[in-house]
C-alpha cells in the first residue's frame, strides 16, 4: 500500500466521493445552523426525514438495484398502487392488519413481474419498468379514481403521525432499521458481492457460476416489496390515499442515488454513498426552504449536483493527466 | 514491374512490449492478388490496422502511389482507396442494400435520390457478376451476400486496395467458387487484393504472389507458382529451434478425469472424443475458428453440448451451467480475460474468491473478509502477483498478472479439472514461463489440464498429448514428444 497510517487514509478518504459528499454535508449543516437556530433542534431534524421519508427508504434499495446494473422506474407507482390498493381493502371492509399483509405482497408480485421480464425473457430494465411505471399508476387510479379514501383506523394513522419511541416515529425507525439492513447486505455479505460483480460485468459474474438470474430477481422482489412499504407508510403519514399518490417520486429517488456516487452503469457505489446523499438533499432543501429560497431554485441546485456527480471520474481523470503519474482507475 | 499501388517500407509496431510487427516491407501492385499466409498471430491482423489506418505504425513508411501517407482513421483509408473486409461482414442490418452500399459517401447531397441510388447501386453489384436486389435489407442476406454488399461498398469508394481478412471462413463450397469470382473480376480492373486465408488450397487456387509472415516479421514474398504447400508450412512455423521451451517429462496418471465421448452441438462442433488422465496436460491446438472454445464452453456448461457423453472420473454426468461444472471441480479460464475473466473494477482479493465465495461465508451469509485477504495473499505470494497489495483493483495489474490473478481465481476453487483458454496470450516471456511452470505442478499434484493454445510452440513444449482440430472436428492427435510444428499445422489446415 502507497498510504499508511491514519493521516495517509483520511486523505485517500476525502479524496474519494463519499469524503466529498461526507464536506459537503457538514457545511450544508453548519451553513443551516448558523442561519437558523431553529434548525439543529431534534423536532426540526425529525421533520427534515419525516417530510421526504418513503423516497429515502427507497433510495436505500433502489441503491442495490443501480448497482446491479439495472433501473427500475417503477417504485413510484408501486409505492402508489400500494398506498391506493390499502385505501381499497380498506374501504371493503379488510381488517387493516390483514391489507397491510395483502398489499406487501401485491409489492412482491410488481416486483416478481419486473423480474419475469427482465431475467426470464431478457428486456432492458429501463423499458419493462417504464412500462409498469404507467400500469401500475393505472391500477393505483382505477382503485381508487379521483376521490381520496381515508378514515383509517387510529392505530394506523398513529404509527404514520406520532412519535413510536422517544421522539422518533414509526417510520423513521423502519428507516434506521432498513438502512442498517442494506449496509450489511451490500457491503458485507456474499449476496452484495455478487450485485457488484453483475453490475460491473454479468458476463464474468456468468463465467464465475453466480446465478445472475436469481440475484437479479431478488433485486427487483426487494424494490417492490421495499417500494410497498414505503406506500403504506405514506398512507399512514398523511391519513388518506389518492391515485396520485408518489406521482414523480422515482427521479427524486434516483437522483439521491447517484448523487452518492452510484455509477449510472453499476458496479459502483455504497450504501454510505447514498446516505451522504440523503442527508445533502434534505439539508440542503431545508436550509434553502428555511431562507425562503424557493422550491424551483432547491431543483436547480440539485441538478447541478447531480452533473458534478455524474462527472466524478471525468474530473478525476483531468486531474490525473494535469498532474500526471496518478493513475486513473476507470 | 509496375509502380507498387500500395508499399510498406520497414513498417514496425509495438503495444508497450510487445513488438507486433518488426520491419515489414511489402508492395501490393495494381492488377495482383497478393495472399498473406502465417501463423495465428504472426502479425497479418497488425499489418492490416496498419494499412488501413486503425493502428499507427510505431517506425517505417506507407506509400501510396510512391507518396507517403498517414491515414487518421480507416476513413481515411476508405477514401484513399484502402479498404478491407473481414470474416464477419460489417453491415447495417436494417438497412438497405444499396444505403449500405453508400453509407461512407460523404461528398453526396444531402437529399437522397433513392431511384439513382438503386441504380448504381445495382450497377456496381453487376460488375461484380452478382445478382442482389439493392432494395432488400441486409439483415436477410446471406454472409456471403453481405459480403458482397461490402465489397461493393469498396467499389463505389474507387477501391485501389481491397484487403480480404479470411473472408471464406465462413463460407460454403459455392459460395466461395463466388467470392474468387469477385477477386479476380477486381483484380482484372486493376485493384490489388492482399487476400488472407489459413486454407492452403485457396492461396494456391487465387492468388498470383504470395507473402509469409512469422513473429512480426516478413519472412518471403514469391510468385505462388514458384512455391510449395510444404514450402509455405515450413516458413510459417520455422523458428529458432533453440529459442523454444524444454519440454518436461510426463506427469499422467492411470486415471482418466475426463472423458469426452461424441461430443456436438450443432453449428459449431461434432463427435468430439478425447480423454484427460489425472496429472495429464493435453492441449488442443487449431486455428482460430477451428471452434476449440466452443468445446471448453459446452464442458464447462455455458453453451452445453447436445450430443454425446461427458464422463468425469468414470461417472456419466450432466452439465448445463457453470454452477453443474464448477460443483463436479471444472474450472475454465476464459481467453477473454477484460470481457469474461475478471471484473477490472473489483480488488484482486473479490475476483479471486468469486467463484469459491460459499465457503468464505459464515452466518447471514457475511464474508470472512480476513481470511478472504489472507487467502489471496497466499496465492499473490505463490504465483508472484506483482501487485501493491490484494485490495487494488485488479485493472490496475499489468496484463501478465492478471493472467496470474485469472489462474488464482480457479485454482482457489481446487479444480479436478482444469481447461485454461490461451493461457498466456499477450503477456511477456517472463510470466509466460511462470504460468507453464505452475501448469505443471498442478499436473504434478494431479490435476487433469486442458489447454487451449494457438501458441505452437506452448503448446509442444506443454503438451503430453496433442489434439488437433479443424473446422469443429478432431482431425487427429499427437504424443506430445513426437509431435512437430509441422505436422501440427498441415493438420491443422487441412494440407493433403
Amino acid at each position: 500500500m502507497s498510504e499508511r497510517g491514519l493521516a495517509g487514509r483520511l486523505r485517500a478518504q476525502l479524496a474519494s466521493w463519499e469524503g466529498f459528499l461526507l464536506l459537503v454535508v457538514v457545511l450544508l449543516v453548519a451553513l443551516n445552523a448558523v442561519a437558523t437556530p431553529y434548525f439543529l433542534t431534534v423536532q426540526n431534524q425529525i421533520n427534515l426525514f419525516q417530510l421526504s421519508i418513503e423516497k429515502i427508504i427507497v433510495a436505500l434499495v433502489m441503491t442495490f438495484v443501480i448497482i446491479n446494473g439495472e433501473i427500475d422506474l417503477s417504485v413510484a407507482s408501486v409505492m402508489g398502487l400500494a398506498a391506493c390498493a390499502f385505501g381499497w381493502l380498506f374501504q371493503q371492509g379488510m381488517p387493516a392488519g390483514l391489507a397491510v399483509a395483502v398489499v406487501l405482497g401485491i409489492g412482491i408480485l410488481c416486483g416478481a413481474f419486473n423480474a419475469f421480464f427482465v431475467v426470464a425473457v431478457g428486456l432492458p430494465s429501463l423499458v419493462v419498468t417504464l412500462a409498469t411505471l404507467i400500469a401500475f399508476r393505472g391500477m393505483a387510479r382505477i382503485l381508487v379514481e379521483d376521490r381520496g379514501i381515508g378514515g383509517f383506523p387510529d392505530w394506523f394513522n398513529r404509527l404514520g403521525q406520532q412519535p413510536l419511541v422517544g421522539p422518533f416515529p414509526m417510520a423513521l425507525l423502519v428507516f434506521a432499521v432498513l438502512a442498517a439492513v442494506a449496509f450489511f447486505v451490500l457491503q458485507r455479505t456474499a449476496f452484495g458481492r455478487r450485485v457488484y460483480f453483475i453490475g460491473l460485468s454479468r458476463e464474468v459474474a456468468a463465467f464465475s457460476g453466480v446465478d445472475v438470474g436469481r440475484v437479479k430477481a431478488a433485486v427487483f422482489v426487494a424494490s417492490g416489496l421495499v417500494a410497498a412499504l414505503a406506500g403504506l407508510l405514506y398512507a399512514a403519514r398523511v391519513g388518506s390515499v389518492r391515485g396520485d399518490v408518489a406521482l414523480g417520486f422515482e427521479l427524486d429517488i434516483i437522483t439521491i442515488v447517484l448523487l452518492g456516487g452510484v455509477s449510472i452503469f453499476g458496479g459502483v457505489g455504497t450504501v454510505t454513498g447514498t446516505l451522504l446523499s440523503i442527508l445533502i438533499v434534505l439539508n440542503l432543501r431545508n436550509g434553502m426552504a428555511l431562507a425562503n429560497i424557493t422550491g424551483h431554485i432547491q431543483t436547480g441546485v440539485l441538478g447541478v449536483l447531480l452533473i458534478l456527480s455524474v462527472m466524478v471520474p471525468t474530473i478525476r481523470g483531468w486531474a490525473a493527466r494535469l498532474f500526471g503519474g496518478g493513475e486513473a482507475v476507470r | 514491374m509496375a509502380e507498387p499501388v500500395l508499399e510498406m517500407r520497414g513498417v514496425s509496431k509495438s503495444f508497450g512490449a510487445t513488438d507486433a510487427l518488426k520491419d515489414v516491407s511489402l508492395s501490393l501492385m495494381a492488377g495482383e492478388i497478393h495472399a498473406l499466409v502465417g501463423e495465428n498471430g504472426a502479425g497479418k491482423s497488425t499489418l492490416i490496422k496498419a494499412m488501413t489506418g486503425i493502428h499507427r505504425p510505431s517506425a517505417g513508411t506507407i506509400l501510396m502511389d510512391g507518396r507517403e501517407v498517414a491515414f487518421r482513421d480507416s476513413g481515411a483509408a476508405q477514401q484513399a482507396g484502402v479498404a478491407a473486409i473481414y470474416q464477419e461482414p460489417m453491415v447495417f442490418p436494417d438497412l438497405s442494400v444499396a444505403e449500405n452500399i453508400f453509407i461512407s459517401h460523404r461528398d453526396r447531397p444531402q437529399l437522397i435520390d433513392w431511384g439513382r441510388m438503386n441504380e448504381e447501386a445495382a450497377e456496381i453489384i453487376a460488375r461484380l457478376g452478382v445478382r442482389l436486389d439493392p432494395r432488400r435489407a441486409a439483415s436477410e442476406l446471406t454472409l456471403a451476400e453481405q459480403q458482397t454488399v461490402e465489397i461493393a461498398r469498396a467499389i463505389s469508394l474507387k477501391v485501389r486496395v481491397l484487403i480480404m481478412d479470411e473472408p471464406s471462413a465462413s463460407l460454403s463450397d459455392h459460395e466461395v467458387r463466388r467470392l474468387f469470382g469477385i477477386a479476380r473480376a477486381l483484380r482484372d480492373a486493376g485493384v490489388a487484393v492482399l487476400y488472407i486465408s489459413h486454407r492452403l488450397e485457396e492461396i494456391f487456387a487465387l492468388s498470383d504472389r504470395v507473402t509469409v509472415m512469422r513473429d512480426g516479421r516478413h519472412i518471403s514474398t514469391r510468385p505462388t507458382a514458384e512455391t510449395t504447400q510444404a514450402g509455405l508450412i515450413a516458413e510459417m512455423v520455422g523458428r529458432d529451434m533453440a529459442g523454444r521451451f524444454a519440454r518436461m517429462p510426463g506427469q499422467a496418471r492411470e486415471e482418466v478425469m475426463l472423458r469426452v465421448a461424441g461430443l456436438g452441438r450443432a453449428g459449431a462442433f461434432a463427435d468430439i472424443s478425447f480423454e484427460v488422465r489425472a496429472g495429464e496436460i493435453v492441449c488442443l491446438s487449431g486455428l482460430v475458428g477451428a471452434r476449440r472454445t466452443d468445446v471448453a464452453l459446452a464442458l464447462f456448461g455455458i453453451a452445453p453440448a447436445d450430443a454425446g457423453r461427458i464422463e468425469l472420473a468414470g461417472q456419466a454426468v450432466r452439465i448445463a451451467s457453470p454452477k453443474d461444472a464448477m460443483r463436479l471441480g471444472i474450472a475454465y479460464v476464459s481467453e477473454d480475460r477484460r470481457r469474461l475473466g475478471l471484473a477490472l473494477g473489483e480488488s484482486i482479493a473479490a475476483n479471486i474468491t468469486l467463484p469459491a465465495l460459499p465457503r468464505y461465508t459464515g452466518a447471514l451469509g457475511r464474508i470472512d473478509r480476513l481470511r478472504e485477504l489472507a487467502d489471496a495473499e497466499g496465492f499473490a505470494r505463490r504465483l508472484n502477483i506483482r501487485a501493491p497489495g490484494v485490495t487494488v483493483p485488479a485493472g490496475t495489474l499489468s496484463g501478465g498478472n492478471q493472467q496470474k490473478v485469472m489462474l488464482a481465481k480457479w485454482l482457489n476453487m481446487a479444480p479436478k479439472v482444469l481447461i485454461v483458454d490461451e493461457p498466456t496470450r499477450g503477456i511477456d516471456i517472463g510470466a509466460k514461463a511462470e504460468v507453464h511452470a505452475l501448469m505443471r505442478a498442478l499436473a504434478g499434484q494431479g490435476v487433469a489440464i486442458l489447454v487451449i493454445s494457438s501458441d505452437l510452440p506452448e503448446v509442444l513444449s506443454l503438451a503430453d498429448r496433442v489434439l488437433v482440430m479443424r473446422e469443429g472436428r478432431l482431425a487427429g492427435e499427437f504424443p506430445g514428444e513426437t509431435a512437430t510444428d509441422e505436422a501440427v499445422m498441415r493438420l491443422a489446415v487441412g494440407a493433403v
